[in-house]
């Protein structure tokens, strides 16, 4: 996605990540996206475009934009759902960037929410599994969990290491979501905690995985003559990439790779017109850390087999080379799942905006993962 | 619709039946409408022998709803003799028993049973070649 109109993001808003037993998946998303209209300076949205992985499965509401809208007093609008899994939240940004860039509408406003804390954890994981390939994999009873744990199992053996060294990429992910008022578990996290964490499937274990949460975010995307008065200022989609390839939980285990991961993220840097080495902070998949060190390796940020090693050596960490999950990612800030894309523009609109960087870098590289690594969704946002 | 569901899948779940690309030859497993490869559309069906290897395994403990009476369970990627690779759950085998490149071979067993009123579905599982 190259050509067009710019896009500026002029308002967001995202819920703590946690368990909200007094909110329904409406009231989240009703909201956030009031919030992030407001933050904008009012502006409506021409369209309306809601990310939900888990909805219909948990029995909960369907075509969710339309409920959305009428509960926001927004009539007349277009309105849109977007279920790509967990990759939904990418796949809704990347259909509102497309709207403007289209010239279909000058405003959309697109919302992320998820409601997870309804189902019981094994209830949740049923429904998750089914983002695999339904009949070959959930059926045998499989799901994203036991696949990430064969892809560590088998990323161990083939580099000769510990397991105790996946720890690092937790500890990252913890460290930087300590002042962040929105994640679930805000804390430094030691290699004790990690080592006693009770084993989900060999040999992954609880604290290889973000925890599931209630969560909804939004974000305001506007066609950038709207804004003349402020041109050039704010928080910009720099660019876009969705890539699919090749399916299932064997493809990712045998080769430790993410060809997806890979081609997503060279072809938002190309649009973009930047290298990876002037990106500011990265917002990787971590739903599992399987997941987290395949990314990283695929971006190119570490060569094959040295991810743990970077991390324990405080590559990714704040101050290091490759900034990561500035706000603690999906480990530590929450898992949304299908709001997660959304979470991550919010987070990194926030970042960019408050914090300075070396060498003058001003973008963020976000990206989500649905189908078990299959596909990609990427964004680059940033300043002009 | 479980039941309509585990019918139509009987050919691959049950007997291990694939397809092979009557231009290029190439195999696929389940069953696809249209060649991978090359996108031809004539496909023969195919019989997988059923036999292959283990190349990686886990030992599940916190398994999807409906499986939960299987835990713990050893889930596994086996490498089939014709080259394709499968997940599928080992049986007939201890824990503390399975090895990488443990030959095994394809057996019919219950898979899972869908709540205390649902159907009984039986698939394939994998064991050890005695």
């Amino acid at each position: 996605m190259k050509a067009g109109n710019n896009i500026k993001i002029t308002g967001h808003s995202m819920l703590k990540a946690d368990e909200k037993w007094e909110l329904g998946l409406i009231d989240m998303a009703v909201t956030a996206a009031k919030e992030a209209i407001e933050n904008s300076g009012n502006i409506l949205p021409q369209v309306l475009i809601c990310a939900n992985a888990l909805g219909a499965a948990m029995m909960d509401q369907r075509n969710l934009a339309v409920h959305v809208a009428g509960q926001l007093g927004l009539h007349d609008i277009e309105t849109l759902d977007i279920n790509c899994g967990e990759a939904s939240g990418g796949a809704a940004l990347r259909q509102g960037s497309a709207i403007i860039k289209a010239g279909l509408a000058e405003t959309v406003l697109v919302v992320g929410a998820e409601k997870t804390s309804d189902a019981l954890p094994e209830q949740l994981e049923s429904i998750r599994a089914f983002g695999l390939n339904a009949s070959l994999e959930a059926h045998f009873g499989f799901s994203p969990s036991i696949g990430a744990a064969l892809g560590m199992k088998a990323y161990l053996k083939r580099y000769n290491l510990e397991h105790s060294m996946f720890y690092h990429l937790a500890r990252t992910a913890h460290e930087h979501a300590v002042n962040n008022p929105y994640a679930i578990f805000p804390f430094k996290l030691n290699e004790s905690q990690y080592l006693k964490s009770p084993v989900i499937s060999t040999p992954l274990t609880v604290m290889d995985t973000a925890p599931p949460c209630d969560g909804a975010a939004a974000v305001m995307l506007v066609k950038e003559d709207l804004n003349s008065e402020n041109k050039n200022k704010g928080i910009y989609i720099l660019s876009s990439s969705s890539i699919t390839g090749k399916l299932g939980i064997p493809l990712p285990v045998e080769t430790l790779e993410l060809p997806a991961v890979k081609k997503s993220i060279q072809e938002s840097l190309t649009c973009a017109n930047l290298n990876i080495e002037d990106i500011a902070l990265f917002e990787f998949h971590d739903s599992n850390s399987f997941f987290s060190a395949l990314s990283i390796e695929s971006a190119g940020l570490s060569k094959k087999g040295e991810v743990l090693k970077d991390a324990a050596d405080g590559k990714f960490l704040k101050d290091g080379n490759y900034p990561l999950w500035y706000s603690g990612g999906n480990k530590a800030r929450g898992n949304t799942i299908g709001a997660t894309g959304i979470y991550q523009a919010v987070e990194a609109c926030k970042t960019l905006m408050e914090n300075s960087f070396s060498d003058g870098k001003k973008n963020a590289l976000i990206q989500s993962l649905g189908s078990f690594g299959a596909q990609a969704i990427t964004h680059i946002i940033g300043k002009l | 619709m479980q039941i309509a569901k585990s019918w139509r899948r009987q050919g691959s779940h049950l007997r291990m039946e694939g397809v092979m690309c009557t231009k290029c030859k190439t195999l696929a497993f389940p069953a696809v409408m249209i060649c991978t490869n090359c996108g031809e559309s004539e496909l023969d069906m195919y019989q997988f022998k059923g036999t292959g290897r283990v190349i990686e395994y886990t030992v599940v403990y916190e398994a999807p709803e409906n499986f939960n009476e299987q835990v713990p369970y050893i889930a596994a990627l086996v490498k089939l003799d014709e080259g394709i690779t499968v997940t599928a759950m080992l049986t007939d085998v201890e824990i503390d028993e399975v090895s990488d490149n443990m030959p095994v071979n394809m057996v019919t067993r219950r898979i899972a049973s869908i709540g205390e009123k649902g159907p009984i579905v039986y698939a394939y599982k994998f064991a050890p070649i005695i």
